[in-house]
Order: C-alpha cells, then sequence, then structure tokens
C-alpha cells in the first residue's frame, strides 16, 4: 500500500494519544474524523511499527498492546470493578445501566453513596477514599478516553464498550459461574501487578543490583563462585 | 336498524368530546359517573340534564353499550371503537392466530370454489370467489393494522423514560415478538400455511382459468385475475409486515437480551470478587489496552520526526565476509580470546600486583564490558589466590571505572606465601 503522509495530518497526536493508552472516539472530532477517513492507511503504518491499531465500530480506535508483553494491569481491573459495580448500581436504582455507561452520565455527587454502598469490593482495588475513587478511577477513565469530565459530569464514551463487554464474557463465562457454586479456587490465572512498586522495581538490566543490596562484596563474589562452580558442574 | 346517517352524524357532532373518551376506553371500561365527570371537565358550561342528554343519544344510537352484568359501566361498540381506532390511527396488534384461521378459511373457499365449479353452478362459483376475495381483503386489512400496532410498539419502547428499567421499558416489544413476530415467521416460512394456503388457491384459480378456456365460461376471467392478484398482494404484503417488524422490533430485542446479560455478567463478576478478590474476574476477559507511557518523546515535532524515521526505516543490507579476499592494510579484526589463553597468560605473568592494571596493558583498546568480563572471570579462577586492594579509578579506552582491584598469586604459592608472611603490596 502506498502511504502518503501529507494525507496523515493528524499523524502526529493521534500517535502520541493512542500511544499513551487513551482511546480515540468521537469526542476528539479532529482526530477520530481523520481515522476513519484514513482508516487503512493508520492502520498498515501502525502496524508496520509494530502497533496493533483496533477500529471498533461502535466508534473508538485503540492500540492493543502485543498479547506476549501483555499483562492485566492494575488499572484495568479497577475499571472493570467501577463498571460492574455501576451496572449493578444503576440497576438497583431501576435506571437503565447500558444507557447510562453509552453516551449517558453520572454525577460526582453520586460517587459517595457509590462507594459507601461497595466499601467491601473498592477496598480490593485500593480505593477506600472519595479522593481516592476520583483520583485511581475516574482521573484515569478521562485519561484513557472512556469517559469525559464537565462541570462535576462524568460523561461515559463509546469505548466504555470495552467493559460492557467484559461484562458479557463474563456472563458466558460457564467456569466463572459454575465456581461461584463450589468451593473449589477460581481457575483464574493470577494476574500481573503492573503498578505495584515491587513491579516496577524489577527490571531485566544485568546490572540492577537492587535485589543483593546488604549483600557485602565478599559475600557477593564468594555466592557468585558458588554459582559458577554450580553452572560448570 | 340503527340509522348510519344518524350515527355518523353524531360521530361528527360530538368528536371533539368523543375523541379524548377514546384513550379512556382503549384501557378498559369507565363507570357512568366517571363518563359523566370525564364530559363536565370537557364542556365547562354544561349542565348536568345536557350530559344527561348526550349520553343518552350515545346510548339509543349504540355508540356506548353498557357492560355486561355491570349495568353501570359503558364501552365503546366494538364495531365503533374499531372504526374509530382506524381514524386515528391507533391500531392495536392482532393475533397470529387469527391471520392463520383466516388462511385455513381461504384453503376452504378454494375447496368450495373447486366443487363449485366441478358442478358447473356458476352463481355458486361466484358467490365464493367473492367470499374469497373479501376474505383476502380482510387478511389484507388486518396486516396493515398489525403493521402500524408493530410500529408503534417500537415507537413506544423507544420514547419511554430511560429511566425505567429496560425489562419493563421492553417488555412490550419481548411479548410482541414472542406472541406475533416469531409465530408470523412460523407461518409465513415456505412450508408454513401461509405460503401452502397461498399456493393451494393460486392452484385453483390457474387451473379455473385453463379449464375455462376449455369447458366454456362460468364467470368472467377478469373476476378470477382480480382474485388472483389480490391473493398474490396479500402474500407479498405478509412477507413485508414481517419484514418490517423484524427490522424494527429485532434490534430492540436484541439491545434488551444485551442488556440483561451485561446485567447479569455484572453481577456474576462482583459475586465472584466479593468470594475470591479482585483476581476472580478471568484474565482473558479483561480489556488490554497499552500502558500509558510516561518517558515520551515531548514536542509534536519530535513525535512526528520518530514516526516519520520509523515509517521509513530500511535494515541495513547484511554483509558477510568474503573467504577469497584479504584484508588490505590495517589490521584485521581480531578473534575473540578464549578463556583457556586468557588463563594461560595470566598465569604467566604471576605473580600480578593488579589485575586490572594488568588487564588494561594487554587490552589497551578493549570495550569496557569486556575487560569487566575478564576482571570478574579471571579474579574467580580457581587457580589463582586473590588479594583485594583499595579501590581506586581504571581508565578504559572509554570509560572511567571505580573498583578494588586484585592482585593475583598462583594458588601453590600460597602455603609459601603465608608461611613468610610477607604483605602483599597494592
Amino acid at each position: 500500500m502506498h502511504l502518503d503522509l501529507s494525507e496523515l495530518s493528524q499523524l502526529a497526536p493521534i500517535f502520541r494519544e493512542l500511544f499513551k493508552g487513551y482511546h480515540v472516539s468521537r469526542r476528539d472530532p479532529e482526530l477520530y474524523a481523520q481515522l476513519s477517513n484514513f482508516q487503512d492507511q493508520y492502520r498498515t503504518l501502525f502496524k508496520a511499527l509494530g502497533f496493533e491499531l483496533v477500529c471498533d465500530t461502535r466508534g473508538f480506535y485503540y492500540f492493543v498492546p502485543d498479547l506476549a508483553a501483555a499483562a492485566v494491569n492494575k488499572t484495568a481491573q479497577r475499571l472493570a470493578l467501577f463498571t460492574f459495580i455501576l451496572v449493578e448500581h444503576l440497576a438497583d436504582q431501576g435506571r437503565d445501566p447500558i444507557a447510562v455507561l453509552d453516551g449517558g452520565s453520572l454525577g460526582r455527587d453520586e460517587l459517595p453513596s457509590l462507594l459507601e454502598k461497595y466499601r467491601d469490593l473498592f477496598i480490593q482495588a485500593e480505593v477506600q477514599t472519595q479522593e481516592e475513587l476520583e483520583e485511581k478511577i475516574m482521573r484515569r477513565m478521562t485519561q484513557l478516553g472512556f469517559a469525559s469530565e464537565e462541570n462535576g459530569v462524568y460523561r461515559f464514551l463509546p469505548p466504555m464498550h470495552r467493559f460492557l463487554d467484559v461484562c458479557l464474557s463474563v456472563q458466558q463465562d460457564r467456569d466463572l459461574a459454575a465456581s461461584l457454586h463450589s468451593v473449589l479456587p477460581l481457575p483464574a490465572p493470577v494476574l500481573i501487578d503492573e503498578d505495584s512498586d515491587e513491579k516496577l522495581l524489577q527490571t531485566d538490566d544485568p546490572l540492577d543490583l537492587s535485589e543483593f543490596e546488604g549483600e557485602s562484596e565478599e559475600d557477593a563474589l564468594a555466592r557468585a563462585i558458588a554459582e559458577e562452580q554450580e553452572t560448570d558442574a | 336498524m340503527i340509522e348510519p346517517k344518524r350515527v355518523l352524524r353524531a360521530l361528527a357532532e360530538h368528536w371533539a368530546l368523543l375523541e379524548p373518551l377514546c384513550e379512556h376506553f382503549d384501557q378498559g371500561t369507565l363507570s357512568l359517573n366517571e363518563l359523566r365527570s370525564q364530559l363536565a371537565a370537557q364542556q365547562l358550561d354544561s349542565t348536568p340534564q345536557d350530559i344527561t342528554s348526550l349520553l343518552d343519544v350515545w346510548i339509543r344510537l349504540d355508540i356506548l353499550v353498557p357492560v355486561a352484568k355491570s349495568p353501570n359501566r359503558f364501552e365503546l361498540n366494538a364495531q365503533i371503537h374499531d372504526f374509530l381506532a382506524y381514524l386515528r390511527r391507533e391500531h392495536r396488534l392482532g393475533l397470529c392466530l387469527e391471520i392463520e384461521a383466516y388462511l385455513r378459511h381461504l384453503e376452504r373457499l378454494a375447496g368450495y370454489i373447486q366443487d363449485a365449479f366441478d358442478v358447473r353452478d356458476g352463481n355458486d362459483l361466484a358467490r365464493q370467489l367473492r367470499l374469497l376475495d373479501m376474505r383476502v381483503r380482510d387478511v389484507l386489512k388486518k396486516l396493515a393494522n398489525d403493521e402500524q400496532a408493530l410500529v408503534a410498539v417500537a415507537e413506544r419502547a423507544k420514547t419511554s423514560d430511560r429511566q425505567i428499567p429496560l425489562r419493563q421499558r421492553y417488555a412490550e416489544v419481548l411479548a410482541t415478538w414472542d406472541e406475533y413476530v416469531e409465530p408470523m415467521i412460523q407461518l409465513v416460512n415456505a412450508d408454513g400455511a401461509f405460503e401452502q394456503g397461498v399456493r393451494k388457491v393460486e392452484n385453483v384459480l390457474l387451473r379455473m382459468l385453463t379449464e375455462q378456456q376449455r369447458l366454456g365460461h362460468l364467470v368472467d376471467d377478469d373476476m378470477l385475475l382480480r382474485t388472483h392478484a389480490r391473493i398474490l398482494e396479500m402474500q407479498t404484503s405478509a412477507q413485508l409486515t414481517l419484514r418490517h417488524a423484524r427490522e424494527l422490533l429485532l434490534p430492540l430485542r436484541e439491545e434488551a437480551r444485551r442488556h440483561n446479560a451485561v446485567t447479569r455478567g455484572a453481577a456474576l463478576a462482583l459475586a465472584a470478587i466479593r468470594r475470591k478478590g479482585i483476581d476472580a474476574v478471568p484474565q482473558a476477559a479483561m480489556p488490554l489496552f497499552t500502558r500509558p507511557q510516561s518517558t515520551f518523546l515531548g514536542s509534536a515535532s519530535q513525535v512526528e520526526a520518530y514516526v516519520y524515521a520509523l515509517a521509513r526505516f530500511e535494515p541495513k543490507p547484511a554483509r558477510f565476509p568474503k573467504s577469497h579476499k584479504t584484508h588490505k592494510g590495517g589490521e584485521a579484526p581480531r578473534a575473540p580470546r578464549t578463556v583457556r589463553e586468557m588463563v594461560e597468560r595470566c598465569e604467566d605473568a604471576l605473580p600480578m600486583p593488579d589485575l586490572m592494571t594488568w588487564l588494561l596493558e594487554q587490552e589497551p583498546d578493549g570495550a569496557t564490558d569486556e575487560l569487566l568480563y575478564w576482571f570478574s572471570r579471571l579474579s574467580r579462577e580457581k587457580r589463582f589466590k586473590r588479594e583485594r586492594l583499595e579501590r581506586r579509578e581504571y581508565h578504559t579506552h572509554e570509560h572511567q571505572v571505580s573498583l578494588r582491584s586484585f592482585a593475583l598469586l598462583s594458588a601453590g604459592d600460597t602455603a609459601a606465601e603465608d608461611s613468610a608472611s610477607i604483605p602483599h603490596a597494592s
């Protein structure tokens, strides 16, 4: 395919946003229009660069990371949990969850009651106060393009469908439903917590010495020798 | 017999009062008191006597009829109600079974038509054909009515309060689908009652047309052709109604189903998280998104340059050494030294006051990482005894390295060295 870079006039901002994990939807009319008009060109270009651009027909674009490199992070878990809570909360109130999460809005003033009602669940996502709820969940949602915030009202954007899809796939997950009625542990894989400090400190740097902190040089040498001998043997 | 002109005149004259009452009668019956208060609310300047006389006229003309076993409750005469509903375009969805019953009746009529033709009874044939034609018109009327009713069902679902639960909002859609659309799909199927009935009637009519050519005319060909055309119109109309119904209701039905699935999924996920923690939701289900990058190129032009460079990236052609060519001038790249070679050279240089200095002398142009590798490897070699020195700085070809080097001796010398207690120089 021939790529004419002069056509892709919004390439830089689009790449910058997508690279940050942002979901481009109609809320960003210029970027969205560019992506829809030159969808194939952008997808080809990004693919050549090693980025997979997903064009969701429900009206949004995002980069999906390499499956090999991808790990569900804490943010995704938190946002998914928030979606589950919101769906149940709205349904309990007799409101239509899909109408709210697909283009509808939620007032900031509704957050305290939500936090209070689902405190036990929010704690699992390390969210205990309203500030934490706004910081760790609502702000992340706006940063990633799932919602926008204006005058204390959060408006949910089409990318929220990604979380509604989670609800659907959970609903179809017979294992999960079955496990709720059994005493056996859940067959869910352990998720890597990307945001935790321990994880952030882990590196593949061969010169990284943090693991050996507190070890004297003599001890280190002795250990290295032992290791070498083991390898030789 | 009721005088049609008087009924029509009364309807025309009192239309302003009747029309709002229709809505109430659509929901059910009204008691005499409710009727009086409704009419009084609409006619503020009327006396109770006026209202009584008005109701009296309606009852006499059979526009209003008392409800069976409840003489104080009234409803609109069913015929008048249907007529008014037609005028107001307020259609109630009929039953699929009604259409099926009509179809069975059409099949029976086709049988009677065949019998009348076989016995050459022209009068009976004409009568049966008229009956058939009227029944087909009934079906067409019903289909048109049902189509309007289906539009209304979809509109009510779409325009009702968004805040009420979807299950309630779409209850009518789901019920309509189950009770009308689904059976209609069965009915209008290629092997359903509708198609079978239509085919049977059509066959009878077409055969009769050919037979009339042969045996002489009992009825006008035009009549047969008109009836045949109407049968085909009915078939097309049924298919169009059904298609329209599907287009209108299927998305709403899917939405309702999806809504139920989403709510159930969320409840299921929360139950799992409550019992087993936040990791209970299977990883495969979770959305993956690129982790926000904190250390990213800053300005727009940098990003552009970066992307542009990547887009135009071309791998360098791989160069393979050619065996037949010798290097002209300059030094040939030296093969990496083996461990054995280095250990032997080191052994030859013992006793060595400073390993790092010795390495730098040996490989003045060596890369720092390579030198550090040899430093690490040789200092741990079992053939040598080592003695740690003070920390100092060394300058490699590329870097300045700060480390505590070793003095190396032969391991065999250890005993002698120890007994002599010779201090090691740094």
